[in-house]
């Protein structure tokens, strides 16, 4: 088209004022794009944390666990059959489903010595600590698909992973097991003689208090708020602590790629009917949604704010643009051009602008993204404080969706500058020096 | 048979703030196909302000204005587009060559603004032949700044000449080329004139330039003084 090709003339004739407009438009709609594959990026490294750390996509509980979750309620609990699991796997949707039960222990350190000979107490120092945790029991086969965030932190941490469901084995939380001083124990050696495991006392089903020894496998690095007093413990060994064989509390469950979160959990509801409840991780870490609303508003706030600081260097190119080709409309007007097409042409130019300036600087943040989501920036999560991997990303979509907001509103800012063009009349346009 | 131009009692006058200025006091003017024809008069007497409104450019403050059998005195802003577009040529003094288009696009520019344009290889074809009738069959890919004075106003002779209009209107089309390119671009004019049967109004400030004119008006002070209705 005859108008696009003189849009496009007209913007090389004055390139220093056209590149100043584009880098900004570059650097901005750039910006936009990066800052949004950096959130993206951290809303994935809190979701790793909390989602694929520790809840799962899902949870299955009796009917009215969560409401008294504080308690951690063991009688609320469920039996843990085939047919129930094969249930839930069935939905569509569902991934995996790993048993969990949730309770709270006490963790005892052995003494560091042996009592003295004479019969007298053990100083202070020497003596072994006890104190309060939260467990987690699993079996870790089940439990690696739907939280396999878990080893990564087993990584950042000490030691290894619980070997099976039944071992007798726990793994804490790194700073606190190194406060404690609580001992190591290497897998695959002679476990140490009773005295010097861990004892984990907690309350059963009818509020009768039993022990176990244990051995620390592992520790985990703190990755998420509030998990210093936390840790893992095998199934098996737990359900023979808390009397409850073959009985869980929850089930985790993972989710196929691209599964709907609430449609599927409704679905699992379905299948379970009114003895279960289901809920998503969201429901169950309102603060993540919170962070999620809170982040999309900033970034919608501060990208439009970018968005109209470049489209007013638009604007004002596009101004200068005009005055200094009155008596070109004029002459233009007078051959018969008609003042559509004059607001035509100068539309035009802006988005030509804005299409250039708009994709260069979506292409050039798409190109930072892609490089840092492959390489990954070290940093915590929020809250957190072993440094994760943080790996923007931005979806094809929201690229374009940049780019055409970019040209869109180059568009719309050379509204005026187009009208004001458009609006000369031909015999004082020409007589303009 | 009708005149292409019939101006009767045309006025126009300017609001300067509290004063009224008036450039032209009722102006009665016929013109007809095939004319040659040169306004003179001293600055300020209203040459431009007429050419102006007889190129539908401006509207006259009163008066009656028909041009090609069309009363224009009361179209609208598009209308008086479209009636410049196929009736009128325009050259002027300051040439007003579009900078970013080429010599070939800058004559074609009237036809390809067109609603619907004609044929591209057929525009084409007919601005080689104007570019080569006004002697810039070489220049057809040059850009105006690449041209001198008297190259570029060819350039908007041909562009003027390419909706093969009923009038050609140029305002003082010499004042800035030196004298000789003058003559040159006159010699043209009176050749297009002679040989296609273009009609051309044109002001003028040159006493060498009236010499050529087949017809000379005078006007002064926004009045006829001479040649105005006689022929
Ligand atoms: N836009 C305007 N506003 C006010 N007065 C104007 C305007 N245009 C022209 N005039 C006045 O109208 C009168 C005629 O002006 P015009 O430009 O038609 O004269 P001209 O014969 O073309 O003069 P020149 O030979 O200097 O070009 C002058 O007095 C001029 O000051
Ligand atoms: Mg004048």
């Amino acid at each position: 088209m005859a108008l696009l090709k003189l849009a496009v003339r007209n913007l090389l004739r004055n390139r220093r004022r056209t590149v100043i407009t584009l880098v900004a438009l570059v650097a901005g709609v750039g910006a936009m794009v990066a800052i949004k594959g950096f959130i993206l990026g951290q809303r994935r490294q809190i979701l790793e944390n909390q989602m694929r750390g520790t809840l799962g996509a899902l949870q299955v509980h009796k009917k009215g666990y969560v409401e008294n979750v504080l308690g951690s309620p063991l009688t609320l609990d469920f039996a843990d059959t085939p047919e129930l699991r094969a249930k839930v796997a069935a939905v569509k949707g569902v991934k995996a489903v790993s048993p969990r039960i949730e309770f709270g222990a006490q963790v005892s350190t052995p003494d560091k010595k042996p009592a003295p000979e004479d019969g007298s107490d053990l100083p202070e120092a020497d003596r072994g600590a006890t104190s309060f945790l939260m467990m987690t029991a699993f079996d870790p086969a089940l439990e690696q698909v739907v939280t396999p965030q878990r080893w990564e932190w087993v990584q950042w941490g000490r030691g290894q992973m619980l070997e099976s469901g039944t071992a007798e084995q726990v793994l804490l939380n790194d700073d606190f097991a190194k406060g404690v001083e609580v001992p190591l124990w290497k897998a695959g050696t002679a476990l140490p003689p009773l005295e010097q495991r861990l004892a984990i006392l907690a309350p059963d089903r009818d509020s009768s208090l039993n022990g176990v020894n244990v051995v620390m496998v592992g520790t985990l690095a703190s990755a998420t708020p509030n998990d210093r007093r936390v840790g893992v413990m095998s199934l098996g060994a737990a359900q023979t602590l808390l009397r409850m064989e073959g009985r869980v509390t929850e089930y985790g469950l993972d989710l196929v790629e691209g599964a709907p979160l609430e449609a599927t959990r409704d679905a699992v509801a379905a299948a379970l009917g009114p003895d279960f409840e289901v809920h998503t991780w969201e429901q169950r870490i309102p603060f993540v949604k919170d962070i999620v609303e809170t982040q999309d508003f900033v970034f919608g706030i501060v990208s439009s704010i970018f968005l109209f600081v470049v489209l007013l260097g638009v604007v004002n190119a596009m101004l200068m643009s005009v005055l200094e080709r009155v008596r070109e409309i004029g002459t233009m007007l007078a051959v018969g051009m008609r003042r559509r097409q004059i607001v035509s042409l100068f539309i035009g130019e802006g988005i030509v602008l804005g299409l250039i300036g708009g994709s260069i600087g979506a292409l050039l943040g798409f190109a930072w993204v892609s490089y840092m989501n492959a390489h990954g920036i070290s940093i915590p999560a929020p809250g957190a404080k072993v440094p994760s991997l943080l790996r923007p990303s931005v979806d094809l979509l929201f690229v374009g969706r940049a780019i055409l907001q970019a040209t869109a509103g180059a568009a719309l800012a050379s509204l005026w500058p187009a009208w004001r063009a458009s609006r000369l009349r031909p015999v004082e346009a020409l007589a303009h020096t | 048979m009708a005149h292409l131009i019939e101006l009767s009692g045309i006025k126009k006058s300017y609001q300067l703030g509290m004063t009224e200025v008036v450039a032209l006091r009722g102006v009665d003017l016929f013109i007809d196909v095939g004319e040659f024809t040169v306004v003179t008069g001293p600055s300020g007497s209203g040459k431009t302000t007429l050419l102006n409104i007889i190129g539908c450019l401006d509207r006259a403050s009163g008066g009656k204005y028909v041009l090609d059998g069309i009363d224009v005195s009361n179209k609208d802003f598009d209308d008086l587009a479209d009636v410049r577009n196929q009736k009128i040529g325009f050259i002027f003094q300051n040439f007003n060559l579009i900078p970013v288009l080429n010599v070939a696009e800058n004559i074609e520019f009237p036809c390809a603004v067109r609603q619907n344009p004609e044929e591209a290889g057929a525009l084409r074809a007919r601005v080689e032949k104007l570019a080569e009738a006004v002697g810039l069959k070489e220049y057809l890919h040059h850009k105006p700044d690449e041209l001198s004075g008297g190259q570029r106003q060819r350039v908007a002779i041909a562009r003027a000449l390419i909706t093969t209009p009923r009038l050609v209107l140029a305002d003082e089309p010499t004042a800035n080329l030196d004298s000789k390119t003058s003559e040159q671009i006159i010699d043209l004019m009176l050749e297009l004139n002679r040989n296609q049967g273009v009609t051309f109004l044109f002001s003028t400030h040159d006493p060498r330039v009236v010499q050529h004119a087949r017809r000379a008006l005078q006007i002064r002070d926004g009045q006829m003084v001479d040649g105005a209705l006689a022929h």
